[in-house]
């Protein structure tokens, strides 16, 4: 015979009170997220600013200690580096200023002569002939190609419309930036002070593990772009000298092929579109370019030795090796980007290595601490 | 001569010579006290203060505990601290009572290796933490100093060592004549 179950008043007390407290943190909870979800878009603009004012910081940030190790005040480092990057934009504006307009105004002639002139038709005439071909069913039409040339430079249109707002976030990007740098520290250590002890240790670990992670990454993404941007423009120079290959804006293309560099798998073959492009429309009606496929093909080889060299060479140097991608992931991750437009396709790569570095580190800390 | 003595005794002069003697803070008097911190100059020792964070404990609290990751060392401005030692299927056993003045865990700021003990405040404690992401930093903006850190934190690690082989060679010693008094017995 068993003994009837006492249920003790004490002990449903305690389950009512524990019912109650978790029922409380389940509708603050809900109550938080519909919170953030509705005031969010808000303050979407002023986030993106901290976050592109966190990663120059992260960017910026060595130089100042290495002055800093040098004996110069922090306040006085971060001074003379805005200081030296005004005088050089200023430097830039006056002497090479005038060099861009002159490339984009290359740039703009051929596509407008090409444009403008029978020898788009004929080029779109001897293209079909060769798709018709492989695929008799798919043809490219004046129209198409017109409707898509009007749509991306609408799409440039619209960007220089917003640039006076781009402008102004901008500088106060920069502000944020100078007192990230400034004050960095001290505002991290504030933020890490009002951790509770039985946290402290883990949390600041972790924000110093991730600073260094990420501070690594941003470096070594912008280190390889530089590095492809510079290869990128030696290259097109050499085809320029060598073939006759006729690109204009070789430094515009290389800084875009140096730029999307920062996408994995997908970046080269974005750097070698506006080359191939501009080639094909400077180019047009030349029949010794024409037999050439306008050095689509040179052009190809080129940013493929391009691309060896920094695979082999630079990115092993400079990348951290924990933030390697998988290719489905990049792909993803490209596309999910795309969402907000070119620019998000650009930062999607980077915003994702930061969140992996994030919560990787957190992982690590959490198991560490026997919190997981 | 009394005029001297009795402008030297003034409440004018005691505030003057008061506001001329530099102000330390309690922070900078314990760092000063740690001997991987106390051949470090007033400017120095300011700038460690700059760096560490002092928390405050409650009485039961832990201040690590045993197993944790080893993240840097602790120095008691005020309170006390126990350290125990946990075995499992055993009782909790105190292996030492520290307070005002006395740090600990200084060997975590080179290794990262599990906390061979935990600590757990006794009473209200305000103690300094100085952790090993501080000293990369330091290390990192102030190379000098850092050194000097790095260099009293290695002297300190050789004692221990010379004095843990001192200990080993006399326990060596002491088991020798143990068995060779032994074979002596059996002979």
């Amino acid at each position: 015979m068993t003994e009837p179950v006492q249920i003790n008043q004490e002990s449903i007390r305690y389950f009512n009170r524990n019912l109650f407290r978790s029922l409380i943190f389940f509708i603050l909870g809900i109550l938080l997220l519909i919170g953030i979800y509705k005031v969010l878009p808000y303050f979407l603009e002023t986030m993106f600013m901290v976050a592109m004012a966190i990663i120059l910081t992260a960017i910026i940030g060595p130089l100042i200690d290495r002055l800093e190790t040098r004996g110069i005040r922090r306040l006085y480092g971060v001074l003379l580096f805005f200081g030296l990057l005004i005088a050089l934009l200023v430097f830039g504006a006056v002497r090479g200023i005038p060099v861009l307009l002159t490339e984009v105004g290359k740039i703009s002639d051929g596509i407008s002569s090409a444009t403008s002139g029978s020898s788009m038709e004929e080029m779109l005439g001897s293209l079909n002939t060769w798709i018709a071909k492989y695929l008799p069913d798919r043809q490219i039409s004046m129209e198409t190609v017109t409707e898509y040339s009007s749509r991306f430079f609408g799409q440039i249109g619209s960007l220089l419309a917003n640039a006076a707002k781009a402008g102004v976030n901008l500088l106060f990007i920069v502000i944020i930036t100078f007192f990230f740098l400034v004050q960095g520290d001290r505002m991290m250590k504030r933020l890490i002070e009002s951790v509770p002890n039985r946290y402290f240790e883990m949390a600041l670990n972790i924000s110093y593990k991730t600073q260094k992670q990420l501070t690594n990454f941003l470096r070594g993404q912008l280190l390889a772009a530089t590095g492809v941007a510079i290869m990128s423009i030696i290259g097109l120079h050499i085809l320029n000298w060598t073939f006759d290959a006729n690109i204009s804006g070789p430094f515009i293309i290389g800084s875009i092929a140096g730029f999307a560099n920062m996408i994995p798998y997908i970046g080269p073959f974005i750097g070698m579109v506006p080359a191939i492009l501009v080639s094909l429309f400077n180019n047009m009606g030349d029949p010794a370019a024409a037999s050439q496929l306008y050095y689509a093909l040179h052009i190809i080889v080129m940013f493929l030795i391009v691309q060896q060299i920094d695979n082999y060479v630079i990115s092993p140097v400079v990348v951290s090796g924990s933030m390697e991608m998988h290719p489905l992931t990049v792909m993803l991750v490209v596309f999910i980007g795309s969402q907000f437009g070119v620019l998000g396709m650009f930062l999607a790569v980077p915003v994702w290595g930061i969140i992996k570095v994030l919560v990787l580190e957190l992982y690590q800390g959490l198991k560490g601490h026997h919190f997981l | 001569m009394s005029d001297n003595t009795s402008l030297m005794t003034s409440p004018i002069f005691e505030s003057f010579k008061n506001r001329l003697k530099p102000q330390r803070s309690e922070a900078q008097l314990a760092l000063a006290n740690v001997h991987i911190f106390n051949k470090l100059s007033w400017s120095e020792i300011r700038r460690v203060e700059q760096t560490v964070h002092v928390r405050s404990f409650a009485p039961g609290e832990n201040v690590f505990k045993q197993g944790d990751p080893g993240s840097g060392m602790y120095i008691i401005i005020r309170g006390a601290v126990g350290i125990h030692l946990d075995i499992p299927g055993e009782e909790p056993q105190k292996l030492a009572e520290l307070s005002e003045g006395d740090f600990f865990g200084e060997i975590a700021l080179l290794d990262e290796s599990p906390r061979s003990a935990g600590a757990i405040a006794i009473e209200n404690s305000k103690i300094i933490g100085f952790y090993r992401p501080d000293l990369m930093n330091l290390l990192h903006t102030r190379p000098a100093l850092g050194a000097k850190i790095l260099l009293a934190l290695s002297e300190a690690l050789a004692t221990r060592l010379r004095s843990a082989d001192e200990k080993l060679a006399k326990a060596t010693r002491q088991l020798k004549t143990y068995l060779d008094a032994e074979a002596q017995d059996h002979d």
